[in-house]
């Protein structure tokens, strides 16, 4: 029997909450549009879901060479500077696909960085024609792959830390070469890692708005952000959304598909670290240069336009009041992760203490906003609370409530948690689920009430987790484009909308300093998480 | 109302539809007595500990603790109110704590009784001394249990529930604990129930044993008596100990008891159960029971043999297809073959005539 409390209906409301832009756009779904969506259904619509599958398959194929390679390198050969490309790789995480974007068009344009690097090794000399023009679709999927890489080689170099060296020792013993043991046990053993990973790439790449649209490819992002801003048909926004959710809700039943999988592949009572092999001569120059080359472009060419254009253009540097982007962004995320934080904790308390099934199916549906793309979320945001804001008003003397959550920190931060809820709460979660039953029990049992077994023992021991979830939280809030370009308050700018308004405008060079400082934050904050991934202790 | 330490009336546990027990009635008369709860493994008896300790509720039936009702169909005392402390078998420490700390979260009880006891005493004698500023994931299986009698024991409870208590502890140390841990509840005078499937356990270290089967109590007395007299076939069958042969009883009327067997000749003792002279009845015989003697004129044929280290446990073939055990010590001056012919003492006389 389920106990009606005060835990069934918090859990019930966030659910509400989180599910509201999924609902949202079921319903515009069957809502009359202007004439924009079948002008469109005839027109671009295809070229939309084209280029979006285009970019999709590219970036897959991609992203699973560049982070399996690496994470096979790293986990089973020693190499110069190995033990630095283990962490540094991840760094790439900390540039937006926008930012390497922006980075590109830096680099190859004409007359572009590229250019004066060739002028000052050569001369002067009309070099244009001869440096490639990475724009477009390929451009796309360039920055798109360079950023989103890490999530296949974080995932996938896990999968191989826990791989038992039993298991290759037996190979070996059955006679299995080096390349029979890496095709026959090693990349079957870590294939459900592999996938989650290329899932998440997935939903993140047809998730992408500000890639593509800085380098002008009309996707299904872009054809939602442009119903709503160009034509002003949030209907036809939300259908175009509704065919990208399709998408996702496939890649994320895969990719929770893959995760059961990869419970098999944690390590047990025989569980043995596997013995990395020193390489030498060709071996280990191939396996540094391959560390290298992803590393230096997914992270050392986007910071060094970054820091170059910063330098060049020194005028923007005094334009910029970094000081208030930089107050603004402590202010968003820290408000961002105290909410989601207390509320993550609060519903798992609660599912834990209540062992209630349908509070765990409702908690389960509340973590759906994940996998719902910023920019649909934000307009689904905007329909939903422009409606009800007209019925509000047509109903009673209430006036407009649009102020309230439209254009305003509480919609931001409203919307940010429709989206990062399932980060917090399955972070929170994860490390919960290590605190064993009996363990709450010996506390009651040793005189412990129940608050004061949470505040006593669980917060103690969740404590390091938190850190890193707020650090996780606040990595993806910097980051953050469209919701935040969407709903902030006026005259509200973050790192992100700055750079991206920079950008729009045709000033790159202008929005060097705010994604100089983007990335600086973000690798701050993936140094310090870094330590928890690597270590496999979170 | 009971005038009784502990007092379970009728009381009906359960924790899923395979795991449960019904209509126990248990008393425990003083504080300080040692109580086992012997049973095969997923039969219930952690649940009725769990149960005692607030953590699942009582279906019907009710529980008195020194007179107090604190479980019935109606009342459902919270475990934290209740002074009884539980020593879980799987490793229920504190994982963010030392393991000093684990332990001296178990000092904090407000309501604690008033033993004498300290935590150096407590941390040689179960030999945690070294691992005092280690982290429990850093300990072995064995140390945490020993870390969680501790912080139980410190909780100073009015009843301490300890389920398999020295599943985990090395053979080496296991017997050596087994005694202090003894010694120090009986001289605290802390009321116990010790949960275990291993008889050994339960005998050596109860003053009272309980034994659990087919979903209910079957029997519940001093181990002497379960061991030597199980008051049913299947408490018998549990404690594996024999195995049961057809006699007839001879002569139950006189101070020593008759019994005949076909091939065995008459069996003497005391019965544990009246039966009429006459009757034809199965006789419960342990390897003890039976003694080896080269001289005796009844001999039978060795069917197997098997070393147990202080003992042969010898299994002999009667011409009805019975096989009976009997234990010969290590050291004796020879060893019996499969098939030739082994000889027991006779007549034969066994102090507990179990019969069913």
């Amino acid at each position: 029997m389920t106990k009606y409390n005060i835990w069934f209906f918090s859990s019930f409301l966030i659910a509400l909450i989180v599910a509201l832009p999924i609902i949202t756009i079921f319903f515009s779904f069957f809502s009359e549009t202007s004439n924009y969506f079948t002008l469109l259904k005839n027109t671009f619509l295809f070229d939309y879901i084209s280029n979006s599958l285009t970019i999709l398959i590219s970036v897959l194929i991609i992203t699973f060479l560049l982070g399996t390679i690496s994470a096979y390198f790293i986990s089973f050969y020693e190499f110069p500077l190995c033990k630095f490309f283990s962490w540094a790789l991840i760094l790439a995480f900390a540039i937006p696909g926008y930012i390497f974007a922006f980075s590109i068009i830096a680099f190859f344009e004409n007359y572009g960085t590229a250019y004066s690097i060739l002028t000052s090794f050569f001369g002067e000399y009309n070099y244009n024609p001869h440096i490639p023009k990475l724009d477009g679709v390929l451009g796309s999927i360039i920055a798109i792959s360079f950023s989103l890489f890490p999530y296949v080689y974080v995932l996938t170099r896990s999968s191989f830390f826990f791989q038992s060296n039993n298991y290759i020792e037996v190979g070996q013993n059955l006679g299995l070469s080096e390349k029979e043991t890496l095709f026959r046990i090693i990349l079957p053993s870590a294939r459900p890692a592999i996938i989650a990973g290329l899932a998440l790439v997935a939903m993140e790449c047809l998730s992408d708005f500000g890639t593509v649209s800085t380098f002008s490819v009309s996707t299904l992002t872009t054809g939602i952000y442009n119903s709503w801003l160009s034509f002003d048909d949030l209907n036809s926004a939300n259908q175009i959304s509704f065919i990208l959710l399709i998408f996702i809700l496939a890649l994320l039943s895969i990719e929770i598909y893959s995760r059961k999988d990869a419970k098999y592949h944690q390590p047990g009572r025989g569980f043995k670290p596997i013995n990395k092999i020193k390489l030498s001569g060709k071996k280990s120059l191939l396996a540094f240069s391959f560390c290298a080359m992803v590393f230096f472009i997914s992270f050392v060419f986007p910071v060094s336009q970054m820091i170059y254009w910063t330098l060049k253009f020194p005028k923007y540097i005094q334009d910029i009041d970094i000081l208030k982007i930089n107050l603004n962004t402590i202010y968003l995320v820290g408000l961002s992760s105290l909410v989601l934080v207390l509320i993550s904790l609060f519903i798992n308390y609660g599912s834990r203490i209540s062992k209630s099934k349908i509070l765990n199916y409702l908690t389960n549906f509340s973590i759906s906003g994940y996998a719902i793309p910023g920019v649909i979320l934000a307009v689904a945001f905007i329909t939903l609370f422009s409606n009800l804001s007209d019925i509000i008003n047509a109903n009673t003397n209430l006036g407009s409530t649009k102020k309230l959550f439209i254009g305003s920190m509480f919609g931001l931060i409203l919307a940010y948690f429709i989206r990062f809820f399932s980060l917090s709460f399955n972070g929170i979660k994860s490390s919960y689920e290590k605190i064993n039953n009996s363990i709450d029990e010996s506390a009651y049992l040793l005189g412990y009430s129940k608050i004061k077994t949470f505040s006593r023992i669980h917060v103690p021991y969740l404590k390091n987790n938190i850190i890193l979830i707020v650090v996780l939280i606040s990595l993806e809030i910097i980051k953050e484009l469209p919701i935040t370009m969407i709903l902030r308050p006026f005259n509200f700018e973050t790192f992100a909308t700055q750079a991206y308004v920079y950008a729009s405008q045709d000033l790159l060079e202008a929005a060097a300093l705010p994604s100089l400082f983007l990335i600086s934050w973000a690798t701050f904050l993936i140094i310090f998480s870094s330590k928890y991934i690597l270590s496999q202790k979170n | 109302m009971s005038k009784h330490f502990l007092e379970i009336q009728k009381g009906n546990f359960t924790a899923s539809e395979k795991n449960k027990v019904n209509d126990v009635n248990l008393i425990i008369e003083d504080q300080g007595q040692i109580i086992s709860l012997l049973g095969p493994s997923g039969i219930g008896k952690t649940t009725i500990l769990r149960t005692l300790a607030g953590l699942q509720k009582l279906d019907s039936g009710k529980i008195f603790l020194k007179g107090k009702l604190i479980a019935s169909d109606k009342i459902h005392m919270e475990p934290e109110k209740r002074n009884i402390a539980l020593s879980f078998q799987d490793n229920s420490l504190f994982p963010n704590y030392k393991v000093i700390d684990n332990i001296n979260f178990g000092k904090k009880r407000l309501n604690g009784n008033n033993s004498n006891v300290k935590t150096d005493e407590i941390t040689k004698l179960l030999h945690i001394e070294p691992i005092l500023e280690k982290f429990p994931h850093q300990i072995s299986a064995g140390e945490a249990q020993r870390v969680s009698l501790a912080r139980s024991l410190l909780s100073k409870p009015d009843l301490l529930l300890l389920d398999e208590p020295f599943s985990n502890i090395d053979q080496s140390l296991k017997e050596e604990i087994q005694v202090s841990v003894k010694k120090l509840l009986k001289r605290i005078n802390l009321t116990t129930i010790i949960v275990t499937h291993d008889s050994y356990e339960a005998f050596s270290t109860a003053d009272k044993c309980g034994i659990i089967l087919d979903q209910s109590l079957k029997q519940y007395d001093i181990p002497y008596n379960v061991h030597h007299e199980p008051n049913s076939i299947e408490v018998a069958n549990f404690l594996n100990k024999g195995i049961f042969i057809n006699v007839e009883v001879v002569d139950s009327e006189c101070a020593v008891h008759r019994l005949r067997h076909d091939e065995l000749g008459e069996i003497r003792g005391k019965l544990s159960n009246n039966f009429p002279t006459g009757s034809k009845v199965r006789l419960l015989l342990q390897p003890e029971d039976l003694i080896h003697d080269d001289q005796s004129a009844l001999k039978l044929e060795v069917a197997d043999r098997k070393f147990r280290g202080t003992n042969f446990i010898y299994t002999l073939k009667t011409k009805n297809g019975e096989h009976l055990p009997v234990f010969v010590h290590s050291h004796h001056i020879h060893q019996h073959e499969k098939s030739e012919k082994f000889g027991i003492k006779s007549p034969i006389y066994i102090d507990h005539l179990v019969c069913f």
